[in-house]
């Protein structure tokens, strides 16, 4: 069974995020469908109960705090231990590194961190060598994202090899994104199709008031802009079938689709903006007038239009036309 | 010794459908420049068809760079191939849907008809003298042996290069390498990889996709494109130096993203 642990929380320590939203964060990790929780000691601290939803792992500097902090489902730790519970966790920045996995064989769950540059080495070979060398533990992967290949690392490993990594919210620890690998996974095998991803746009803004940080509109499964479409092919393709230009439906990830008027668009994009906006929509030879100038409006800014330039656009071509 | 792998731009015509941005003729040239100035094999210019202003554009382009190889973007349509040629691109790069989605649903015709129209489209492109690149469209979510008979005949038909194209970006770096790795046993036809980055492993499936064999990858400066974007140019470099073999350098990609950035910070 594929298990994933969410780290981010071990991420915030140098930040001030409140009790509330630190327990809102978990919860909205449990609802996305995050199997594991990982806290550091002082989010744990600053949230003194859990929620009761999840599972919780703590990241401890030395075993023996296992004592000082009971009840977690795991702990997650730097030194080697051969112990219930405890995650030994072993940082591998290349590749040759895993010849001194054999060493580490008596641990009993090992999570190996890093392997940024996996993607250029035999990937697949080097994963069923780590298995090999390992044929008694539980392997947790936490490939890092030094070279933008982590979340693809982790999805590979749960897909061909193993059945459990680590990743991060947007990928803030550095390493594969939760949201990258939980969709991957949702459409490739299917994995957990009734997590509800809809609440993803209210994590990302937790988020960033936590961190301080805004998630580039660009960014897989919950940037702003994803689901934003110009050029008039793929609008009319959208309109046609979703499908002929989403990998999944934007309403599942609490997003939607949208036509942006644009250099690109076409005079069936343009039908479909003036349909959105209630304009009545003239003949085809005024819509053409209106795309055209659309085009030269739009080369002149450098940027597409608002709805409401397009709109006033609109009204002044059709206006115009009937002077 | 490293394997040498031919970087083709899309900023100007994959990255420019972004939304946020209208690049002018100006910028569009400087940006052509800058890509030429570094080594980048193909830079794609854009889509004539768009307006005769872009179809101008791309003219300019090709009067003001030097040794990449010029390339426009054209629909499977005659009368858009046949203007496209007008602007004397070095390359004319068609795009074919080959997904029964795109096929049936989009274009609501049969596999038969999208063979018939690209073979037409390629001739007329082919008798005017432009060298032609077919891009499978959806390529991702396609049936392997229609890919297989489709290739088999754009090779007769004098194409010599076929742009793997993961439209809407659900490849993972198994499936990428099961797809080139099963053209490559079945052709001699030359791959290009064009992954956007929905899942956030465009990065990922170009180096498996290149390793198995593709010869060259498609990028946009920032990663800018449809959607997630594309493969990031300075991304793609910074991750396969190690292995594979570039006309240019990441400090050399980092200047142009400088130069270019004030141009394409709209659709970031």
């Amino acid at each position: 069974m594929i298990r994933i642990i969410d780290n981010t929380l071990t991420g915030f320590d140098g930040l001030l995020p409140s009790k509330d939203d630190l327990y809102l964060f978990c919860k909205l990790l449990v609802i996305i469908g995050v199997d594991m929780i990982e806290l550091s000691v002082a989010a744990y601290e600053k949230m003194k109960e859990l929620p009761e939803e999840g599972n919780y792992v703590l990241r401890i500097e030395f075993v023996d705090e296992m004592i000082k902090y009971p009840g977690f489902s795991r702990y997650t730790c730097h030194h080697e231990a051969n112990q219930e519970k405890i995650i030994c966790e072993v940082q591998m920045n290349d590749v040759r590194e895993i010849v001194k996995l054999r060493a580490l064989s008596n641990c009993k769950e090992l999570r190996i961190t890093g392997l940024d540059d996996l993607m250029c080495a035999s990937y697949d070979k080097t994963m069923k060598e780590i298995k090999r060398a390992l044929p008694n533990s539980k392997i947790n992967f936490c490939p890092e994202n030094t070279y933008k290949c982590a979340s693809a690392l982790a999805v590979q490993w749960l897909l061909n090899y193993g059945n459990d990594v680590t990743t991060s919210f947007a990928g803030w620890k550095n390493n594969g994104a939760t949201e990258e690998v939980i969709m991957a996974l949702r459409l490739a095998v299917r994995h957990k199709p009734n997590r509800d991803l809809t609440v993803l746009p209210v994590l990302k803004e937790l988020f960033e008031k936590i961190t301080g940080t805004r998630i580039s509109n660009k960014k897989p499964v919950i940037g702003k802009n994803i689901f934003k479409v110009e050029a008039g092919i793929h609008a009319d393709g959208i309109n046609k079938n979703p499908a002929t230009y989403e990998a999944y439906e934007p309403g599942c990830v609490g997003g939607r689709s949208e036509i942006v008027i644009g250099k690109h668009s076409g005079i069936k994009a343009v039908k479909l903006k003036m349909e959105e906006l209630d304009l009545v929509i003239p003949e085809d030879r005024i819509v053409e007038k209106i795309l055209n100038l659309v085009k030269e409006v739009c080369m002149e800014k450098g940027t597409s239009l608002k709805d409401e330039e397009f709109e006033r656009l609109t009204v002044e071509v059709i206006s115009h036309e009937r002077n | 010794m490293k394997e040498i792998k031919y970087i083709v731009d899309t900023t100007l015509r994959d990255g420019e459908q972004s939304p946020g941005i209208a690049l002018r003729t100006k910028d569009k040239v400087k940006i052509a420049k800058l890509l030429d100035e570094i080594g980048v094999y193909e830079v794609e210019a854009g889509v004539p068809c768009i307006s005769p202003a872009e179809a101008d554009g791309i003219s300019e382009i090709i009067e003001n760079t030097q040794n990449a190889k010029i390339s426009v973007w054209s629909r499977m349509n005659i009368n858009d191939v046949k203007y496209s040629i007008g602007c004397k691109p070095h390359i004319l790069h068609i795009g074919t849907p080959v997904s029964y989605i795109q096929i049936y649903s989009k274009l609501k015709k049969n596999k038969a008809w999208v063979q018939k129209n690209i073979l037409e489209c390629v001739d007329i492109a082919k008798s005017s003298g432009v060298d032609v690149t077919v891009g499978l469209e959806d390529a991702s979510r396609s049936d392997i042996g229609f890919i297989l008979s489709l290739i088999k005949e754009l090779k007769k038909a004098g194409v010599n290069i076929i742009r793997l194209a993961d439209t809407v970006g659900i490849l993972t770096p198994n499936r990428t390498k099961e797809i080139v790795e099963t053209i490559k046993v079945h052709s001699d036809v030359e791959i290009e990889m064009h992954v956007h980055n929905d899942l956030g492993m465009a990065v990922a499936n170009s180096i498996v996709g290149a390793k198995a064999g593709a010869a060259y990858v498609d990028c946009t400066l920032f990663g800018i494109g449809e959607r997630t974007g594309n493969c990031n140019f300075y991304d793609f470099v910074h991750a396969s130096e190690s292995i594979f073999h570039f006309a240019m350098n990441k400090k050399q990609i980092k200047n142009v993203e400088e130069k270019s950035y004030q141009q394409l910070k709209g659709a970031m």
